[in-house]
């Protein structure tokens, strides 16, 4: 339940944000990684430093992360197949030996079928899900988005402290 | 206005949360790579490992492991190795690489099948090692060793058997079916055959030919004359041929009603021994008493080198193919992990080289000088490109422990693999054992245990001995539970008088289809002694068994091959009746074409029938 409410909460907040509809997108297409990819890799500390650095939309990045959870979850299964595919290749082979002998690199689990495949898929993905994500901010902020800001449960979440926290990486 | 890309002023949160992440690690690294290694270590060599405390050196990149213990996955009260201290001197540039390059291994305070405190738990799952370790289990099921049977002959009780039971009767029933409808097939084919108007029209043309002068009938009358005769003498081909088809399927089919019957004979060998398993007759040849005395201890010896030979092929394969393994066990799918060995790189893992040289003092029966090396033992052999090599010896001269030699070389450097160890224990104290079938037990004492062990091709070879031999055996029995009978107790005074002991084991063939064969100096001293006792009873019991399947079978046996025997005899008669006829035809229409053509039509080639 505390994951749902604190989901709406960065749902309301992201949307209601200052951001432009492309940084809150783009942040939701990075952040979608961290929920496809499993969790626990060194690319996901590259992604999530990206996510800082970059002036997207850090509740975005937060918003796809936890949207894209169960999604990564129920494609296990395919992400698993594109992985055993890519590193079964004969013509990738050499770059994959490449990678397996670099320092650090082997950190990532790159050579591991679910977080291969994962990974690719995220990289086909991002970018519908960046144009997507862009019509459906640009859309919700033209119709309901004033009424919302208007209303108590609004008021209610962006008085929380954490929304203090937040306001620190909102996009500039 | 002009779009910021970076947020500068992320980057101080950004290096705290770095700084963070490295405290966290810092604090909870020893735990986490404790028990990484204890879960580990655990899941690789299908065996509970246990580690005290586990220390990093990041600096010296280098790790120490206290208390170490390993315990024996066939005796989980048991550990197979103790360490005090083990330390793990690591290459940082692998480490980097997430490779695990041991280059300097130091162990102290060893020792060897020491008792645990609480029982090793059994390792469960799918992971290799307990799969490895439920085939070996399987493996040894494919041995048939005897178990040694004492009953008195005077318990023998009368032999019921079971037509139902006996294999010969099941196949003389499949077979007189399969008789039957041979006998059909038979039958068929003539009536298939059809040469009845072949031979009657030829018949008839052979007729009406001999009553005709051929001066009379002209040029071109003799010329159709001739070429009916052809046209029938064509047709009588066709039926031979026809008659040598079924000739061909006849033979076939009563051969194998033939070999049916010699099966039979096979099927009664076999229901004699089922016959005599039931009596329970007592073992008295030598071979079966060796087997049954000692094949099961010995069982228990290269089982154990097999598992850790398996164990071997399993995470040392040959090449430098990538290799797919299960995945981190996590939330998500686990998937697959596939390395990727690449020449003048470090392989996964590799322990360059282990020592221990170590000596224990005073008087106890542990002292000695003992010293020990590893090297080469790797997950990519071929990279490696040498075998790992492992030894280990105790040298304590006046000790009660004489020495110990355990030498193995793992060779899987190509698909050739060679895992070959040996083991040489002398006056070491040798484990008792009990001797299956029978209330007794066998203490060796002190003396001396050799186990040479070779497996090539990934099990495509076995090779395996295993002999101890001592002066100072001392048996027991136990008889808490009932007392001994006769014959238990005419082995018990030839085993008891005996101190000294002789045994040697052979395993053969390949892991699929090993052969064992055990023999002792027991062997022949308690077999011509039950020879002697029982010898004439247990053949009067065998002819018994003989008789008693003899007349269970042979009511179904015998008709049945007289029946083979006839369908087999009617067969050919009627090939032979029926290939008489048409040669008969054949011969007087030959007859009639040289009558016909006699000096008329010269260079007429008459038609060759081949008969």
């Amino acid at each position: 339940m505390l994951t749902l409410l604190k989901l709406i909460q960065s749902m309301i907040k992201t949307l209601h944000s200052e951001g432009t509809p492309g940084q809150v997108a783009a942040g939701i297409a990075i952040g979608s990684v961290l929920g496809l990819t499993p969790l626990l890799n060194l690319h996901n500390l590259l992604i999530f430093s990206f996510v800082v650095l970059l002036n997207v939309s850090f509740g975005g990045a937060m918003l796809g992360w936890a949207l894209f959870v169960p999604v990564g979850f129920l494609l296990d299964p395919v992400f698993h197949a594109v992985g055993l595919e890519l590193l079964q290749a004969p013509s990738l082979r050499p770059l994959w030996s490449t990678l397996t002998n670099t320092p650090l690199i082997p950190y990532t689990n790159f050579n591991n079928t679910v977080v291969l495949g994962s990974f690719a898929g995220w990289m086909l993905l991002s970018v519908p899900i960046f144009f997507a994500a862009r019509y459906g901010v640009a859309r919700y902020r033209a119709t309901i988005g004033e009424r919302v800001r208007q209303s108590r449960f609004y008021r209610a979440v962006t008085a929380s402290q954490a929304y203090n926290w937040y306001r620190m990486f909102r996009p500039g | 206005m002009r779009l910021k890309i970076f947020r500068w002023k992320a980057i101080g949160p950004l290096l705290l949360l770095f700084a963070i992440i490295a405290l966290v690690v810092v604090v909870f690294a020893e735990p986490i790579a404790h028990d990484t290694t204890e879960e580990a270590s655990t899941e690789l060599l299908g065996t509970q490992v246990d580690v005290g405390k586990l220390d990093l050196y990041p600096r010296k990149a280098s790790v120490d492991l206290r208390a170490l213990q390993i315990a024996d996955p066939f005796r989980l009260t048991r550990n197979l190795l103790e360490a005090d201290e083990i330390r793990l001197k690591l290459n940082p540039t692998a480490l980097a690489e997430k490779k695990l390059v041991i280059e300097q291994l130091s162990l102290s305070g060893m020792r060897f099948g020491t008792t645990r405190k609480t029982p090793a738990r059994p390792v469960e799952g799918n992971g290799f090692a307990p799969k490895i370790l439920q085939a070996v289990d399987q493996w040894t099921k494919q041995f048939n060793v005897p178990l040694l049977s004492l009953t008195p002959i005077d318990t023998i009780r009368q032999l019921v058997l079971n037509p139902s039971q006996l294999t010969t009767v099941s196949q003389a029933q499949a077979l007189l079916a399969r008789t039957d409808s041979t006998r059909k097939a038979l039958d068929q084919g003539f009536q298939q055959l059809n040469i009845r108007p072949t031979l009657d029209s030829a018949g008839a043309l052979a007729q009406r030919l001999s009553a005709t002068d051929p001066s009379k009938l002209g040029l071109d009358g003799t010329r159709q004359a001739i070429q009916s005769v052809q046209q029938t003498l064509r047709e009588l081909d066709a039926a031979k041929n026809r008659v040598e088809q079924l000739e061909q399927s006849t033979r076939a089919g009563v051969q194998l009603l033939g070999q049916g019957a010699g099966m039979l004979d096979q099927a009664r060998q076999k229901d004699f021994a089922f016959a005599r398993s039931l009596l329970k007759l007592p073992t008295f040849s030598a071979p079966d008493i060796g087997n049954a005395f000692f094949g099961q201890v010995s069982i228990e010896r290269f089982k154990q080198a097999l598992y850790w030979a398996e164990l071997a092929q399993q995470y040392m394969p040959p090449g430098l193919l990538p290799r797919p393994s299960p995945g981190p066990q996590r939330l998500r799918a686990a998937g697959h992990t596939i390395e990727f060995p690449r020449e003048k790189d470090f392989p996964r893992f590799l322990l360059e080289e282990g020592l221990l040289d170590f000596s224990i003092g005073g008087t106890s029966a542990a002292r000695g000088a003992y010293a020990a090396t590893v090297r080469g033992l790797t997950s990519v052999p071929t990279l490696y490109g040498r075998p790992t090599v492992i030894t280990a010896n105790r040298r304590a001269a006046g000790s009660a422990l004489a020495a110990i030699d355990v030498d193995a070389i793992l060779d899987h450097v190509t698909t050739r693999t060679k895992d070959s160890a040996s083991a040489r224990l002398r006056g070491l104290k040798l484990p008792s054992f009990d001797i299956p079938g029978v209330p007794f037990r066998l203490d060796p004492g002190i003396g001396t245990s050799n186990l040479d062990f070779t497996m090539r091709g990934g099990g495509a070879q076995l090779y395996g001995r295993w002999a101890i031999s001592s002066q100072q055996v001392r048996w027991s029995v136990d008889t808490a539970g009932r007392s001994l009978n006769d014959l238990e107790r005419l082995v018990w005074r030839v085993v008891s008088g005996l101190s000294q002991l002789e045994v040697v084991a052979e395993l053969g063939g390949a892991v699929a289809s090993p052969r064992l064969s055990v023999r002792s100096n027991l062997d022949r001293a308690v077999s011509q002694r039950l020879q002697a006792v029982i010898g004439e009873e247990v053949a009067r019991a065998e002819r018994m068994v003989r008789a008693k399947v003899d007349s269970l079978v042979a009511d179904k046996v015998e008709p049945l091959k007289r029946r083979i025997a006839v369908v087999q005899t009617e067969a050919n008669a009627r090939i032979r009746a029926e290939r008489q006829r048409l040669e008969q035809v054949e011969q007087q229409l030959q007859a009639e074409l040289k009558r016909l053509s006699g000096g008329l039509v010269p260079g007429i080639q008459l038609p060759k029938i081949k008969l």
